[in-house]
């Protein structure tokens, strides 16, 4: 049974396109020729499977003509539409049909194979010529062999020719499928197995030691080179004055390079003799460095004060002023969040950097250089990290601010951001966010839970404020019902809306059961009655011993529970309303005839509900 | 002993003739790159095969250093070569020409590292690489996919070499500043002065109010040549307008939000040249 390999030359894809391609190569090899591949290869210059012990023929295929009881008038026109004459057509399961035999395998794979090329997906294409193919990169040859035939497929030049480095070893013949991965290693020079190359490349890492890749560069590195070296580099100890983020920056982003530690790195290549590659990627970064430098410099000469200065000029963005305003805004933010010095003096230096040059080259490192130009002006050490955290969390799951300014800093950054967007009418929809909102909600939401931050929900308008409360929901380990009970009531911190979901998602069913018993139930009768305009509660009207009771235990409900420090006492003390609040639902009728008996109770149990929902949130949100 | 800058630009040109390319001249008119000369952007329309190259001094005044850092300058030279429709071996024909000016391609790390290509002032895009030669950018490399909004006929290749680059590494120098021009001439020499000058105009000098009026004027004069139907004209007023723009961005006059607006006025003109281009060119071949 043969052997097929198939191989799409091209000119250099980009790593996603190899990525994408590998994926995908497998469906479509189960849909056009049958079978998943037993190996798949993917590079910068070619995508390629090998599928092993293929049947030589296509299956036989029946089709299914007329109802045998209608053979009299359509059999004919069936059986001459295949080809074949009435008597030759099969009955089968009360159909007239035919076989189409299958067809031998080298005689359908060029138009399966065109299928195969043409049939990717990428989330970028482009054309090159008239051929009408579309591919992240022009597609200059295909390499197919049903073992050592090779197959010829129209639409670009095909047969046993691929081609190995492009200039230590060129046009290379696969003597037969099977030997496809060996040939090319050893006439060709290129290792096209992502794996392999993955593997060469993290041993030579390794082998030099103390490698990191802090912005992920490995993957797109294995899918820039064929025929990996290792190779280590090394700078001038002058350029060690730089940011370490702006060095570490300019070699990942910009040269793809892994930082060993000091002015050593790493960096793969794709051959070439090593004392001229190295030299020459040195002089590169050194360049790039001394670039950074002379940028540095003259931000360093302004000083970070004056730079403070320009920001009237720079715009924060369309309709939100100027990052002088931004300034004055965040420093009014960070007194109400009850800042100290350290972070009113952060705050007022927080976006100078945006006037420096070097934010403008690595807009990335925004608060890292300007943290870098404080300290360069003499500012304590807490000032400068506050500014160095003031965008942190920047993601889902990254790091807090360490230190208390800094945490204040970046609550105020992102209340500011998140008000002036949604003023502006730039409330995320679907995946547009362009301005951040959810990661910012998200951000101040942990700032209060895991940094626990003291952000009084005044803080923020309505609208933010459920926008940061809703992403509550998702950070909290409790059923959501719980935090949107806490969210309805009046606890005056976004922490505490957390730490009362906690505590009411953590009573046992029966506590739990009661107050939601007793509690709904007021409020249901109070929803119903909500038209009446009621008014304040009259003591002399409280006749019966039951509602008596409610009114003296609510009242101490009020005056006690309500000031206690912790949720456990203030659900303790909604408890202590349970009793009486279910002999009064026994005893007492509330729909009583007199119009203002009847007003009073409402009053008492409307005021029962909102005493309780603003210390412990709407009950009725939790399913029970 | 190496080739001196004007060598190599001259065993480029000798490449690229041999090949069959017309050797045109930089453009009269300021651009930012070799793209905006019309012998590539307007060229590059329609369905007439055209093979091209040139010297391109591309002007970008926003990276100016006064001359004071020997990486950045307002103005640079590029070597441009469109070969449209590109031919099948391009990338060969490209690596030999580096081979022609005296690149080992076996003892360097030459690489192919995605770029994709956006022009939003021309309403163009296109789909290439940087061109890495141990780990240095010597090459912009672009297939061409649309022109002034239109998908283009038959797909051109752009190569756009960093002939400062490119020299420094033939030379073997650090910085432009020291590449031999020509014997005992440095760059240095040629253009040092022209580095400080022009930078204290750009940043300094140039008058915004006279700038901003400038660039009205100049789109005006483009849809008057519109109407007269003469696109050649009328494209050197879009290529006016979009260095005033590169002005006024430089001065700081143009805020986030404005920018946007400027490209896309720039763009519709562009876009307007290359439609009448395309018809005339039509009508003159009908």
């Amino acid at each position: 049974m043969p052997t097929l390999l198939v191989e799409i030359g091209c000119e250099e894809l980009p790593a996603w396109a190899c990525t994408e391609g590998a994926a995908q190569l497998p469906e479509l090899c189960e849909r056009h020729l049958g079978r998943r591949p037993d190996e798949l290869y993917a590079g910068p210059r070619r995508l390629a499977v090998i599928l092993r012990e293929l049947e030589e023929r296509t299956p036989d295929e029946w089709v299914k003509g007329p109802p045998e009881a209608l053979a009299e008038r359509a059999a004919e026109g069936f059986a001459r539409r295949h080809g074949v004459a009435v008597a030759e057509l099969e009955p089968r399961d009360g159909f007239l049909g035919v076989t189409i035999p299958g067809r031998p395998l080298a005689q359908v794979l060029p138009e399966r194979l065109e299928q195969v090329v043409r049939g990717f997906a990428f989330s970028r294409t482009m054309r090159w010529d008239e051929s009408g193919l579309r591919f992240p990169r022009p597609v200059r040859w295909i390499c197919a062999l049903l073992d050592d035939e090779a197959v010829e497929v129209g639409v670009v030049p095909s047969g046993q020719v691929t081609y190995g480095h492009r200039f230590t070893h060129g046009r290379v013949e696969i003597p037969s499928a099977s030997r496809y991965a060996e040939t090319l290693r050893e006439e060709g020079g290129v290792e096209p197995d992502r794996a392999e190359r993955f593997r060469q490349i993290t041993e030579g890492l390794d082998a030099l030691g103390g490698w990191s890749d802090p912005a992920g560069v490995l993957d797109e590195v294995v899918h820039l080179v064929e025929s990996p070296i290792v190779l280590e580099g090394r700078f001038g100890e002058r350029f060690l004055q730089l940011p370490e983020r702006v060095i570490v920056t300019t070699m990942q982003s910009h040269q793809r390079y892994f930082p060993l530690g000091g002015n050593r790195f790493a960096f793969v290549a794709n051959g070439g003799d090593p004392d001229v590659v190295r030299a020459g990627n040195e002089a590169v970064l050194e360049s790039r460095l001394d670039d950074a430098s002379f940028t540095f410099e003259r931000d360093v000469q302004r000083g970070i004060d004056a730079l403070a200065e320009a920001l009237p000029a720079i715009t924060f963005f369309a309709g939100a002023g100027t990052f002088a305003d931004k300034t004055e805004r965040i420093a009014r933010i960070v007194d109400r969040l009850g800042g100290g010095d350290a972070s009113r003096e952060a705050a007022r230096l927080a976006k100078a950097d945006q006037a420096s040059e070097l934010v403008r080259e690595f807009p990335d490192l925004e608060g890292a250089i300007g943290a870098e130009y404080a300290r360069l002006a003499g500012y304590p050490e807490a000032v400068c990290a506050a500014i160095e955290e003031q965008y942190l969390p920047d993601s889902a799951g990254g790091p807090l601010p360490e230190t208390e300014a800094g945490k204040v800093l970046a609550a105020a950054d992102k209340i500011d951001t998140l008000t002036v967007a949604f003023e502006l009418g730039h409330r995320p929809t679907g995946s547009r966010d362009p301005f951040g909102l959810r990661r910012a909600a998200i951000g101040l939401a942990r700032l209060a839970l895991e940094g626990g931050l003291r952000i009084p929900r005044a803080l923020l308008e309505p609208e933010v404020r459920d926008f940061v409360e809703e992403r509550l929901e998702g950070l909290l380990d409790v059923p959501v019902e719980f935090v949107r009970a806490a969210r309805a009531s009046d606890v005056p911190e976004l922490g505490q809306v957390a730490e009362l979901a906690r505590v009411l998602a953590s009573l046992p069913d029966e506590r739990l059961d009661r107050l939601h018993t007793v509690f709904t139930r007021a409020h249901r009768i109070v929803a119903k009655a909500d038209e009446e305009e009621l008014p304040e509660l009259r003591s002399e009207l409280l006749h019966d011993e039951a509602e008596v009771a409610v009114a003296r235990a609510l009242s101490d409900f009020e005056a006690g529970a309500a000031a206690a420090s912790d949720f456990d006492a203030a659900v303790a003390a909604a408890e202590e309303l349970a009793a009486p609040l279910e002999r009064f639902f026994e005893d007492v009728l509330v729909m009583a005839d007199d119009r203002e008996l009847r007003r009073n109770r409402l009053r008492l149990l409307a005021d029962v509900r909102d005493a309780v929902s603003s210390r412990l949130g709407d009950l009725a949100q939790i399913p029970r | 002993m190496a080739p001196t800058y004007q060598e190599t630009i001259a065993a480029l040109q000798g490449f690229w003739a041999d090949y069959g390319c017309v050797i045109v001249q930089p453009y009269h008119t300021e651009v930012g790159a070799g793209t905006f000369n019309p012998a590539t952007f307007l060229r590059c329309l329609g369905p007439k095969p055209w093979k091209t190259a040139y010297v391109e001094p591309s002007l970008r005044p926003s990276d100016g250093r006064y001359g004071e850092n020997p990486f950045r300058f307002q103005q640079f030279l590029q070597y441009q070569v469109v070969l449209k429709p590109a031919p099948p071996d391009v990338l060969d024909l490209y690596f030999a020409s580096l081979e022609h000016v005296g690149i080992d391609l076996v003892r360097h790390d030459v690489r192919l590292v995605e770029d994709n290509w956006e022009g939003p002032t021309l309403g163009a895009w296109g789909l290439g690489w940087e061109v890495w030669l141990d780990g240095m950018e010597i090459t912009q490399w672009t297939y061409f996919q649309q022109l002034g909004g239109m998908d283009v006929e038959l797909v051109p290749a752009e190569i756009t070499y960093g002939l400062d680059r490119l020299a420094m590494h033939v030379q073997g120098k650090r910085t432009v500043l020291d590449l031999e021009w020509a014997p005992g001439v440095t760059w240095a020499d040629v253009y040092l002065e022209n580095e400080r000058e022009w930078s204290t105009y750009n940043f300094e000098v140039a008058p915004v109010d006279v700038l901003m009026r400038r660039f009205g004027e100049h789109e005006e004069e483009c849809r008057m040549l519109l109407d007269r139907r003469l696109p050649l004209p009328a494209y050197d007023q879009v290529l006016k307008c979009s260095h005033v723009f590169n002005l006024l961005d430089a001065r700081g006059a143009i805020s986030v939000t404005e920018r946007a607006a400027y490209i896309a006025r720039v763009r519709d003109l562009a876009r307007a040249v290359a439609q009448l281009y395309l018809e005339v060119d039509a009508d003159a071949a009908g």
